[in-house]
């Protein structure tokens, strides 16, 4: 797994492998220049004590003043193209992902949760962007100081250096030993903190119950104890993080004191310069960083591990309903013959079977209605002709094809299917009706003239005319508001739109009031080269002008046959379904003439 | 087009209503008040630390100059002890206020968030439902926590650092007032530098963070409709269109990284030239012996140490600023009003405990909206120990019946009257806790089934007494905890409980408070016969004698009442026993014969609605 990780890695970074080396080289420009401003400082001093050293000083100042000019370039230059760099490696990780997840079958989507699929590819990759960004940066810092400021300190004095650098060599250590303390404390706090998200959530989700049992108090409690772990929990990670940085600051001091005391010594017995004294004081307060940084670049490291094994799993998915090797992808339209050969199905990972042992041909232009229960498999039988979820070979056929060998695009241009899942996007009710329209120009005068046709086809015309802007109202999550049954009629006009040869509706209208629905049937079947229809009701009046109609009973077909056929059945399905539905009807006629008055 | 303009005006939307910043310090200081004494030991920690930090320049300066030369090596022992010693306290000192601070931030957090959750609870229904809980969530939880880091990270770190340039500052100007007036001619530049680019940087980070927040629209919204893009091939538009939000939030992040390429840098450039000034200035006046080596070398360290601070304070400007809105954003909300509840007669919970269960609606009148009356004069007298059944078509005003009778709303027009007395001169919570209410879909609440009956408070002896025998009755004993055995845990979303099971656990949450008056919305709609029958024993036994009012979309479930109101558009249509409404053959007798076959057959449709072919 590490070598996946560093692969996809490399693979991040490979096109920003030019400013990656002008900011690792510009890096170490900056680090190297560190080890400077000790050494100007301890001629500084020295030449101070000489006396009467006043070209010698102006001339240190100048170059202390070059140093810092030049540390100001690299610094700019390291950022600009270190992090940089990081950001567009991030960037081309999130594009990889979400172009992944676009190719990702039904039943992937039915698998995963929105909000996991969205950390991955925010979260993650940006743990990632941190590896390649700070993370690289942290490290050679770390690696670049060590390199340099203890060989400076030891050209300096080498007595001295082993005094002063004694006490660091624990920060390693202790910077490791408290990364893991806090890492441990902190998924504690996280997880006290996402208990308290859960119970504030479940607690407004039940607001009325809790009001109406009047236990507002008992909740309140019930709060405040997770709150009070929550406290305790934040203190014992601050008991651990109140020592980092302090235990640091004091290994460093330690460092300082024994420099204080030999070096004092030193300076005293002549064996080294004030000068060199006072560049060690500044050599010792250097070494801080590098040693935290080397534990800093471990955690970096380590965080980018988890996120990039997950990232990795994501990666490796595969749609289940792949083009085949020579996919068939007619140019002309479809005539629109549809074929069940046996077919049977179930969702994958399960092993309960949906569809049984289905045998059908439906000619091109004829309209095949599917009756039955929630769970009889309707909806499962008219995503196969979509290829939502895989069939096998032999057993779906569209112009006697094998389902197998259309090439799914192509397939999915025949075929327009509106599901029961009325799904509108944030844009405006043009561009939604003319999603499926490819090439669409939205003339100044109004929209295609394909999409007008298709919203007057599913009676939503008028509707859309009505709204506050028309065709350029806003729609989705954040738009306006529609009835059901608008938005219903909008996703049919967006499937019609695309002229497909073949039509599914699933049922597509429950929401569409029984007048409104009989307007869309009759448009439907005026519609000039009218096409194969399949439709899948829970409503007589859907079905009832079909060419054949079929009730399906746990995935099996129980009648096929036309209105009148299978009325004359009395103890048919369709029967008793069309007596429950005049009682119905009687009851709504009735209320609707103003009830028992 | 840009595809993210749309995601982002929400994001603004949000954000806009910010900027009455002193008001809401003041609220904020309000909340520390009785934690005083640990914000002083808090501030005296700093200060003490802060002097201990200073004082180690200044004694390195004073070794070089009266330790460092031949024959006063004695000394060196106590300097270095002192230089120990100073560092052991300024260590201790800042562990100290660390820890200090983060109580004391801890618990401001946590008395807010108490708060913050005491206040949604008495906020009216209403409220909840034009805020989506999730927005109220991010409340209690980022909101507070912000809060939490303004306060530990933000604001006592400013202080801490704003002390010591001030410190610094003094301490230069009490070694060589001269020396550091020379030195520190730089300085205003720098505190200039550091204000532009802060403000930079503030605007910088709220673009990220806008842009990430629509970058996470975008992933939403296509990950929700990724199976209309699919079957409609449009993968490469929805691909072109997330390319451009990612550049977009990547441009913004890069703006960030761009803005400190400039600001380090000039950080480095200014301390530099203080450097160099130190140098050159001081170097000469040492080797002229104007002034002492000490003094030199304590300089050296002291106007280092000046710039770390500054960069601290600019870093930590931003989240101080963070932190203040979702300050703002949560005393919004306590500000909302509550659920208003003054008696106009303040008799409230004395005649409570024993209603005797007189109901008596008079000419009410009632609409969510402005628009629409759901009750349109309604009017009825239920008589004490009666068992009322109401049924309905969908929008007949049922609910609402319920809604008002516990007062989650009131009537805009006419009253309900309680034993004779006005609803309204009820204390509202006591009034609630009379009704044992059970609804269609029993709301589970993580933890055990006993937690769920009393909903999070522990049952006493009396309550307990009221459910276990029927419990038992109903084979789950189980569910309450005894010393031997806990009571049963729920899994996730009450996985582990069957449709019946959670009626039999609302019918005991309802039970447990010992209810005068029942009230059954849709209570066994979705229950087999098995579980409703001996359910409807249990419940028999337990409501008998009290009023109990049965709402039912099924009218085999208030076949038996003593009288059965028909709603129809916020009016009783009709009244009277089942014999007596089918002999009228009016609306009842309708919805009798249109459900009549389907309770005699095996048919119990998950939904409610009657519309599915038979035989499922």
């Amino acid at each position: 797994m590490k070598g996946q990780t560093t692969r996809l890695l490399r693979a991040a970074l490979k096109k920003y492998r030019k400013p990656m080396a002008i900011g690792l080289a510009t890096l170490t420009l900056v680090d190297l220049l560190e080890v400077v401003p000790p050494l100007l400082l301890k001629d500084v001093v020295d030449a101070a004590v000489e006396g009467s050293a006043t070209r010698a000083l102006l001339r240190l100042a100048g170059l202390y003043l070059l140093v810092a000019f030049v540390q100001g370039l690299c610094r700019y230059a390291w950022r600009m193209y270190l992090i940089r760099s990081s950001m567009w490696a991030g960037r081309d990780l999130r594009n990889r992902l979400v172009d992944h997840l676009f190719g990702l079958s039904a039943h992937f989507y039915d698998r995963k949760r929105i909000g996991d699929l969205m950390s991955h590819a925010t979260s993650d990759v940006e743990a990632i962007r941190m590896a390649l960004g700070p993370g690289l940066l942290t490290f050679g810092d770390a690696v670049l100081y060590l390199l340099t400021v203890p060989v400076a300190m030891y050209v300096l004095s080498p007595r001295l250096t082993l005094f002063a650098m004694a006490p660091l060599v624990l920060i390693p250590f202790f910077v490791h030993w408290n990364q893991r303390k806090v890492h441990e404390r902190f998924e504690a706090l996280q997880e006290s903190q996402s208990r308290i998200s859960a119970v504030t959530q479940e607690n407004l989700g039940g607001i009325r119950v809790v009001k109406a049992f009047a236990r507002e108090d008992a909740q309140i409690q019930k709060f405040a104890a997770l709150g009070e772990v929550h406290v305790q929990t934040s203190l014992s990670l601050a008991r651990v993080q109140a020592t980092f940085g302090p235990t640091l600051d004091f290994t460093m001091s330690l460092g300082l004191v024994a420099l204080l005391y030999f070096g004092g010594k030193d300076v005293i017995g002549s064996v080294v310069t004030l000068g060199t004294f006072v560049a060690f004081q500044r050599y010792i307060e250097k070494m801080v960083w590098p040693m935290t940084a080397l534990g800093m670049s471990v955690t970096y490291y380590q965080r980018a591990l988890a996120s990039s094994g997950r990232i990795l799993e994501l990666l490796e998915e595969r749609t289940n309903v792949p083009d085949p090797v020579v996919p068939v992808a007619p140019r002309a339209a479809a005539r629109g013959k549809v074929e069940f050969r046996n077919l049977s199905f179930r969702f994958p990972g399960s092993d309960k079977n949906v569809l049984r042992n289905l045998n059908l041909v439906i000619e091109p232009g004829e309209k095949v209605a599917f009756l039955g229960a929630v769970g009889a498999g309707k909806s499962a039988l008219l995503s196969l002709l979509v290829r939502l979820y895989p069939v096998e070979r032999g057993m779906l056929f569209v112009d006697d094809i094998d389902v197998n060998d259309w090439s799914v695009k192509a397939l999915r241009d025949q075929v327009g299917y509106v599901g029961q899942e009325v799904f509108l996007f944030s844009d405006t009710v043009a561009e939604n009706l003319g999603y499926g329209v490819r090439n669409l120009i939205l003339p100044e005068s109004g929209p295609h003239p394909l999409v007008q046709e298709a919203a007057q086809w599913a009676a939503v015309h008028d509707d859309v005319l009505g709204l506050s802007e028309g065709w350029g109202t806003r729609l989705g999550e954040r738009g306006v508001n529609l009835s059901g049954g608008q938005k219903q009629r909008l996703t049919i006009a967006r499937a019609l739109a695309r002229q497909p040869s073949i039509l599914v509706l699933d049922d597509a209208l429950s929401s569409v009031d029984v007048q409104t629905e009989e307007r869309i049937l009759q448009s439907l079947r005026s519609r000039k080269g009218r096409n194969t229809e399949l439709v899948a009701a829970h409503r007589l009046s859907t079905v009832r002008d079909a060419d054949r109609i079929i009730t399906l009973v746990d995935g099996e077909f129980r009648q096929i046959g036309t209105h009148a056929e299978l009325m004359k059945d009395r103890r048919g399905e369709y029967r008793r379904f069309h007596e429950q539905e005049e009682r119905r009807e009687e009851l709504e006629t009735f209320i609707q003439d103003g009830g028992s008055r | 087009m840009s595809a993210i303009d749309h995601y982002l005006d929400v994001e603004e939307r949000e954000n806009r209503n910010s900027g009455q910043g002193l008001h809401s310090w003041f609220r904020l200081l309000g909340l520390i008040t009785d934690q005083r004494g640990t914000f002083a030991a808090g501030a005296g920690l700093i200060l003490l630390g802060s002097a201990a930090l200073l004082a180690q320049p200044w004694l390195l300066g004073r070794a070089v100059d009266i330790a460092l030369r031949p024959g006063k090596g004695e000394l060196l022992g106590q300097l270095a002890l002192a230089l120990f010693a100073l560092n052991a306290v300024r260590v201790t000192a800042l562990m100290a206020q660390t820890y200090l601070f983060e109580i004391l931030g801890q618990r401001v957090m946590q008395r807010l968030r108490i708060q913050l959750f005491s206040h949604l609870q008495t906020l009216p229904v209403r409220t909840f439902d034009k805020n989506p809980v999730g927005r109220l969530v991010t409340r209690v939880t980022n909101d507070v926590s912000a809060l939490s880091e303004m306060f530990s990270a933000g604001f006592i770190s400013i202080i801490d650092n704003l002390l010591r340039v001030l410190g610094t500052v003094l301490l230069l100007l009490w070694l060589d007032w001269r020396f550091a007036l020379v030195v520190l001619a730089p300085f205003p530049l720098l505190v200039l530098l550091s204000i532009h680019f802060t403000g930079r940087l503030r605007v910088c980070y709220r673009e990220a963070r806008a842009k990430l927040s629509a970058l996470n629209a975008f992933l939403a919204e296509n990950i929700l409709g990724m199976r209309v893009v699919q079957l409609f091939n449009r993968e490469p538009l929805h691909l072109e269109r997330f390319h451009q939000v990612n550049e977009s939030y990547t441009s913004a992040t890069i703006r960030t990284v761009r803005t400190y390429a400039y600001f380090q840098p000039s950080i480095t450039w200014v301390s530099g030239f203080s450097m160099a000034l130190v140098i050159g200035y001081g170097g000469v006046q040492v080797s002229e012996g104007r002034m002492t080596l000490g003094i030199l070398v304590s300089f050296f360290a002291l106007v280092q140490a000046l710039f770390q601070p500054i960069r601290e304070i600019a870093d930590k400007w931003n989240i101080f600023l963070a932190g203040m809105a979702s300050v703002e954003r949560i005393f919004s909300i306590l500000d909302w009003p509550r659920e208003v509840d003054v008696p106009a007669v303040p008799e409230r919970a004395s005649g409570i405990a024993s209603v005797k269960g007189h109901i008596r609606f008079e000419d009410v009148w009632f609409a969510y909206d402005e628009e629409r009356w759901v009750l349109q004069g309604l009017n009825f007298e239920i008589q004490p120990g009666e068992k009322i059944g109401v049924v309905g078509h969908t929008g007949a005003g049922k609910t609402t019946l319920i809604q008002l009778l516990l007062r989650f709303h009131e009537p805009q027009r006419g009253r309900i009257l309680l034993d004779g007395r006005d609803l309204r001169d009820y204390d509202k919570r006591s009034l609630r806790a009379t009704i044992g209410l059970i609804q269609q879909d029993a709301f589970l609440f993580s933890g055990d089934a006993e937690e769920n009956l009393g909903l999070g408070r522990v049952l006493d002896a009396e309550s307990r007494a009221r459910v276990e025998p029927a419990l038992k009755k109903l084979g789950y004993p189980h569910w309450l905890g005894t010393a031997e055995q806990p009571a049963l845990e729920l899994l996730e979303r009450g996985s582990n409980l069957s449709m019946g099971e959670r009626q039999v656990l609302a019918f005991a949450r309802a039970a447990s408070i010992g209810p005068r008056l029942w009230i059954l919305d849709e209570a066994t709609a979705n229950i087999d016969p098995e579980t409703e029958r001996a359910l409807g024993q249990v419940l028999e036994a337990s409501s008998g004698g009290f009023t109990s009012i049965f709402i039912a979309h099924r009218l085999a479930t208030v076949r038996e009442a003593n009288r059965i109101f028909v709603l129809h558009r916020g009016k009783l249509a009709e009244e009277g026993t089942h014999e007596q409404l089918l002999q009228v053959n009016g609306l009842y007798a309708r919805l009798w014969r249109f459900q009549e076959p389907v309770d005699n057959s095996e048919a119990k449709e998950s939904s409610p609605a009657p519309a599915h072919p038979p035989g499922a």
